[in-house]
């Protein structure tokens, strides 16, 4: 059963082609390259994310890029490379808690509401729609500003608050999926034949829909990444005593331009850019591999579903959408 | 689902989607003054704590009215929004309205700038990735798209600034401290209000100032565009009269200028004015990298004040502004396209 | 045809802006005459005095208005400006008498009279603003005027602190019939007596202000006109110093911009004495330790373990002096009695041998909170700098926790935080107000520290004007606090602008006062 279902879900990479296969092969690159830097970080990084000293010696102060500290060092003493490598590991924990806890809610969320139908859809459509035009970016602080005290300024204060941010998109995509598939003739028949509500739900509906998951997930994951730096950036994220955090240190990094130190700034920087690179192929490359119908040759779809000003589903589906739905995050 | 055809149908649908956007933004409002008042602090502890003792502190609170009933506080702010009086900041006294007139149309004048550079960058390169598809301009345009879309706004920011400090371009605000002082501010909009005096110095100053952080914000967004623009391209040279155009032996050129562009460009504009008014939300970060005197970088200071009055009333304009962008063009939309009614 | 046209004049304008850009776009800067623009990342919150208790209110009323005492340049003494004399005219310092100078008048024409001063100091309490400083005028029972140029505070108790109060801009004087009784006056509409007028107040932009012709004072303006020039970003404000687009940014530069713009061309960086600090607070009840006497022993060990002089050299680049009494250096009775007590380098011995005695077993787990949001970035390397301190000496083991300023000033007063960074800021600058706000039962700090002792001591130093009886007040003050380390200072600010060459006069005014003398600036023409 296990088998069958990877086979399903890699058959269509082998035999994807050309463009589509190399942007997923990238994208798997880069996010592995990174996933090997997060989890062996403590072998990997020459110091500590909070080390200033080593054998007595403390470092410079923004001391350029030499042999000891091939990246430099920061305002406070800390080893760049060292933060960089740091950074990546808090990256993937936020990343991946973000993504696990806007499935866990968004996706039963969707289900529920799309399949019901009704008055409680209407209102939960209603609400998440409403949060979706919220400056998502207030939505984060805030939501950082009210974890802070209980679980203080680390990783999952920071997931739960781009978590917030995220669950309306989730929510949307699988509850249109839900009612496109919904009134699918092989739903009808099955309901037609008797199928219990649950059999319905889990085999036919819920099946297909997750097939849109993982392109969704790696998508919204490059959006998190920024998120993150975002909070970072403004100084509500995840603190340097807590872990090491790519915008905080670009945050600090600001300072520095003024005074053409650029070291600090540049190599986190560069981890953001690449990490989101790297996601953003890789959630492409699963777009192009499991929608088979953007390839190619393909028999368009009504244009009209590539709109936002239309649905979600049709953000995903298509290769070139504005992300995830509605809101890139770029700014 | 299935409706009577034409204008009656375009109708009930202009009805529903009207009658939809006023809860919408109800919740918005109701969530942006949940949030503020769930949020620990207010605005005299995040003046005065660790200054006076609690006591005193509590004093204060109770005289502004802080502690009365959540409830009556909601009432009093709804209220206030129906008769259009978004009130005073609690902390400098200034009137919502004219945060919105000097700050909104900071951010107002650097996201129209934006947009010039997202639609000069975007355009082309999207017409030409969609033209010659799979070719060289396709992989770079497409790779372009994605690669300027990780980089966030503010990292670009510090690599231009970078390079603008050793030119000596200036990097921060609107515009020189003696020209911001000089300036007679008819439209808020430093660009044309430099022209109506007349100053070019002026102008010039301003102009320099806008150049970078409407170039960073701008480019951050073509990415979007380039995308969009390809997939329309590539979705209209397929169509019917794009084939029925060939099939008539119109030459290849112009079956692209005059036909297919044009079609294009079509949802593009619809969706321009949903990244336009994204790009309003999108602005505080680089307001914040660019110390722009906009109405984002005004929202992270009152709302690290906690001052609730002037953090609901930009949070409240903006969600009617987005709400209505949307409703605008989902309008729009069902002109163009009867196919948007039935859904 | 008309397009075309437009289009011709659109081109037509473009080329000349360019045209005169090419001529040097700095032009616009140098026929700025006697004005001096300062640039600074703090924004004021009211120019009413009834609603400020904050800084950057306070630079521009200080020059807008006039108080009845002030502090001289230099000085930490309240001398006359609007009152031609003050003094308490009882043996119980309870009763307090200006007589005010004559012919003093308001910017509108009007003259300023004892009516004047009486209306504000009440509506000052009347209107008791909550961003105002209305709770520092708590102890005064009535003020009255006895005729046209003579004002009578009547004071609950004894108060040796009211001469120094009386400078704190709060307590400027507004005119009578301008302003309301029982509101603020809007900021844009100022009318004092002061050196300057508000010519244009745009919040988060800018302030202008320019020289008052009928300023009756002793020492009229050197320049003809000041803006002050709003940042977020402290790092925009440095580039403007250096681009020449602002002549003084002061409050505040990043030690690493300092340390960038030290020896810049065309600028000098200036600093001087200031009474700014920061230290560390135990709540006696929720930090570590069985009983009081390993509680002190880990106050102790603890202020004998921390490297102010580290923290100052590599965290703040000498930018910050290590401080050694809760009184800063520059205040008048200021001490060292931490220094006295425990010497100025660390000792981890001394420390071992401290919790030793008190059977303390180490390492003594510490947890340690601070705020990124409200002391500056730099916040995060100064405790990242404690912890290895701490941690490096083998005797406490200490976390690190942090949190957004408004959750953190409700939760440390509220006995949530065992150990927490705070920073103090004068409301004016008498010893006394770097003593009674900690060291009191009633303390904000709320850390439930009692001595019995050092409430005696304070209730001498605040009800005596004697110098000799407050000094000795003061440094046993000094001892007890140290020996009971309630709280730990670690260092106090010095005042740093950078300045444009030929920008003259900011030297001048930077003392404990923090009052910014506009007036004193003078810039080449």
């Amino acid at each position: 059963m296990r088998q069958r279902r990877l086979s399903r879900f890699l058959g269509p990479i082998r035999e994807s082609t050309g463009v589509s296969r190399w942007i997923f092969w990238i994208g798997v690159a880069i996010v592995a390259f990174f996933v090997i830097l997060a989890v062996f970080a403590p072998l990997l990084a020459p110091y500590g994310f909070d080390q200033v000293s080593a054998d007595g010696v403390r470092f410079p102060k923004q001391g350029s890029p030499d042999g000891t500290h091939p990246f430099g060092t920061t305002v406070g003493n800390y080893d760049v490379l060292s933060r960089v490598i740091w950074g990546a590991r808090t990256a993937i924990e936020v990343v991946v808690l973000a993504v696990v806890f806007s499935l866990v809610i968004g996706v039963p969320l969707g289900l529920f509401s799309g399949y019901v139908g009704g008055r409680a859809d209407r209102v939960l459509v209603l609400i998440m729609d409403a949060l979706f035009a919220f400056p998502y970016i207030l939505l984060a602080i805030v939501i950082a500003f009210l974890l802070s005290d209980k679980l203080g300024q680390g990783v999952v204060t920071a997931a739960i608050a781009i978590t917030a941010v995220y669950v309306p998109q989730y929510f949307r995509v699988v509850r249109n999926h839900v009612i496109s598939v919904r009134e699918e003739p092989y739903v009808d028949a099955a309901r037609a034949l008797g199928a219990p509500r649950r059999t319905i739900v889990s085999r036919y509906v819920l099946q297909n829909v997750i097939q849109s998951v993982p392109a969704l997930a790696t998508l919204n994951a490059a959006d998190a990444i920024l998120t993150l730096a975002a909070l970072g950036f403004l100084g509500y994220g995840i603190q340097p005593t807590d872990a090491a955090e790519w915008g905080y240190d670009l945050q600090r990094a600001i300072d520095d331009a003024g005074a053409g130190i650029w070291w600090t700034g540049l190599y986190p920087g560069l981890a953001i850019v690449l990490l989101v690179t790297g996601f953003t192929l890789l959630g492409e490359g699963l777009n192009d591999v499991i929608n088979p119908l953007i390839r190619a040759r393909s028999t368009a779809k009504p244009e009209i579903e590539e709109q936002p000003g239309g649905e979600g589903e049709a953000a995903i589906l298509s290769m070139d959408p504005p992300r995830g739905g509605e809101e890139p995050r770029g700014p | 689902m299935k409706e009577s055809s034409g204008s009656s149908g375009l109708r009930t649908y202009v009805l529903t989607r009207l009658g939809l956007a006023l809860p919408t933004v109800l919740i918005l409002l109701t969530v942006v003054f949940l949030l503020m008042r769930v949020a620990p602090g207010d605005p005299i502890t995040a003046a005065l704590g660790a200054r006076l003792p609690a006591k005193e502190l509590e004093k204060r609170k109770k005289e502004a009215g802080y502690d009365k009933p959540i409830l009556q506080q909601y009432g009093e702010y709804l209220g206030q929004v129906v008769t259009l009086d978004l009130g005073e900041s609690v902390t400098d006294n200034r009137s919502v309205t004219s945060i919105l007139a000097e700050n909104g149309t900071a951010t107002l004048e650097l996201t129209l700038a934006a947009f010039t550079v997202t639609l000069l960058v975007g355009i082309p390169l999207g017409l030409l990735a969609g033209r010659y598809r799979d070719g060289p301009w396709d992989v770079g345009g497409r790779l372009y798209g994605i690669v300027i879309y990780a980089f966030p706004v503010f990292f670009l920011g510090f690599l231009f600034q970078l390079l603008a400090s050793e030119v000596g371009w200036p990097t921060s605000g609107r515009a020189s401290p003696i020209v911001e002082f000089d300036l007679n501010k008819v439209t808020h909009f430093y660009l044309i209000d430099t022209l109506i005096q007349g100053d070019f110095n002026a102008f010039w100053d301003v102009l320099q100032h806008l150049f970078l952080p409407a170039l960073v914000l701008g480019l951050t967004i073509s990415g979007v565009l380039i995308r969009l623009i390809r997939v329309n391209l590539l979705q209209t040279m397929r169509g019917d009269y794009v084939e029925a155009a060939r099939a008539r032996g119109v030459s290849e050129r112009r079956v692209v200028v005059n036909h297919a562009f044009r079609n294009a460009m079509v949802p593009v504009v619809t969706v321009a004015g949903l990244q336009f008014a994204i790009l309003l939300g999108g602005a505080v970060l680089t307001e914040e990298t660019f110390n722009w005197p906009g109405i984002g970088s005004e929202l992270v200071r009152y709302l690290n004040q906690r001052d609730y009055v002037a953090v609901q009333g930009i949070v409240t304009v903006f969600a009617i502004a987005v709400v209505a962008v949307s409703l605008l063009i989902d309008l729009i939309n069902a002109f163009i396209d009867p196919r948007v009614r039935y859904r | 045809m008309t397009k075309v046209r437009s289009l011709l004049v659109l081109g037509a304008m473009l080329a000349a802006a360019l045209l005169v850009a090419a001529c040097g776009s700095d032009s616009s800067s140098s026929d700025s005459g006697g004005t001096i623009i300062r640039g600074t990342t703090d924004q004021p919150i009211s120019y009413d005095p009834a609603g400020a208790y904050d800084l950057p209110s306070y630079d521009g009323i200080y020059s807008m208005y006039q108080n009845l005492l002030t502090v001289e340049p230099g000085g930490n003494k309240a001398v006359p400006e609007a009152a031609d004399s003050c003094d308490f005219t009882d043996k119980d310092n309870k009763v307090f008498e200006c007589t005010l100078k004559s012919g003093l008048k308001f910017s509108d024409g009007s003259d300023l009279t004892a009516e004047d001063v009486v209306f504000s100091f009440e509506r000052n309490v009347e209107i008791a603003d909550p961003n105002g400083a209305s709770s520092l005028l708590a102890n005064m029972k009535s003020i009255e005027a006895k005729g046209d140029d003579t004002v009578v505070f009547n004071l609950k108790e004894p108060d040796a602190t009211w001469p120094l109060l009386l400078t704190t801009a709060s307590f400027a004087i507004v005119p009578s019939d301008v302003y309301p009784a029982n509101k603020l006056q809007p900021s844009d509409q100022v009318v004092g007596s002061g050196r300057y007028t508000l010519a244009d107040y745009q919040p988060g932009q800018q302030t202008v202000m320019e020289k008052n012709d009928s300023y009756q004072g002793a020492d009229p303006a050197k320049n003809d006109r000041v803006i002050i020039q709003y940042f977020d970003k402290a790092s925009a404000l440095k580039l403007a110093v250096q681009n020449g687009d602002v002549d003084i940014a002061y409050r505040s530069l990043s030690p690493t911009d300092i340390d960038s713009l030290d020896g810049a061309d065309g600028l000098s960086v200036i600093s001087g004495n200031g009474t700014e600090i920061r230290y560390l607070v135990f709540n006696t009840k929720l930090q570590p330790g069985d009983n009081d006497a390993q509680k002190l022993a880990i106050r102790q060990a603890v202020a004998q373990t921390i490297d102010r002089q580290s923290i100052a050299d590599n965290v703040y680049n000498g930018t910050v002096q290590p401080l050694y009494s809760m009184i800063p250096q520059g205040v008048e009775f200021a001490n060292q009695g931490f220094s006295d007590k425990y010497g100025e380098a660390p000792d981890v011995n001394a420390a071992k041998q401290t919790l030793a005695d008190a059977g303390v077993d180490t390492p003594v787990p510490l947890e340690v909170w601070w705020t990124p949001s409200h002391y500056g970035a730099a916040s995060g390397d100064e405790y990242a700098e404690i912890k290895r301190q701490l941690d490096e000496s083998g005797l406490f083991d200490v976390t690190l926790k942090s949190t957004e300023w408004n959750q953190y000033s409700t939760a440390a007063f509220t006995d949530k935080y065992p150990t927490y960074q705070l920073g103090w800021f004068p409301d004016y600058p008498d010893a006394d107000d770097y003593t009674s706000p900690f060291y009191l039962p009633d303390s904000f700090l709320n850390i439930h520290y009692d001595n019995a002792e050092m409430n005696k001591l304070i209730g001498q130093e605040k009800s005596s004007d004697d110098p000799q009886v407050r000094q000795q007040a003061f440094d046993r003050i000094g001892e007890i606090g140290a020996e009971d380390a309630p709280t730990i200072p670690i260092w106090q600010a010095d005042q740093v602008a950078a300045v444009r060459d030929g920008v003259h006069g900011v030297e001048e005014t930077f003392d404990p006062s923090f009052i910014f003398r506009f007036w004193l600036i003078s810039k080449d023409q």
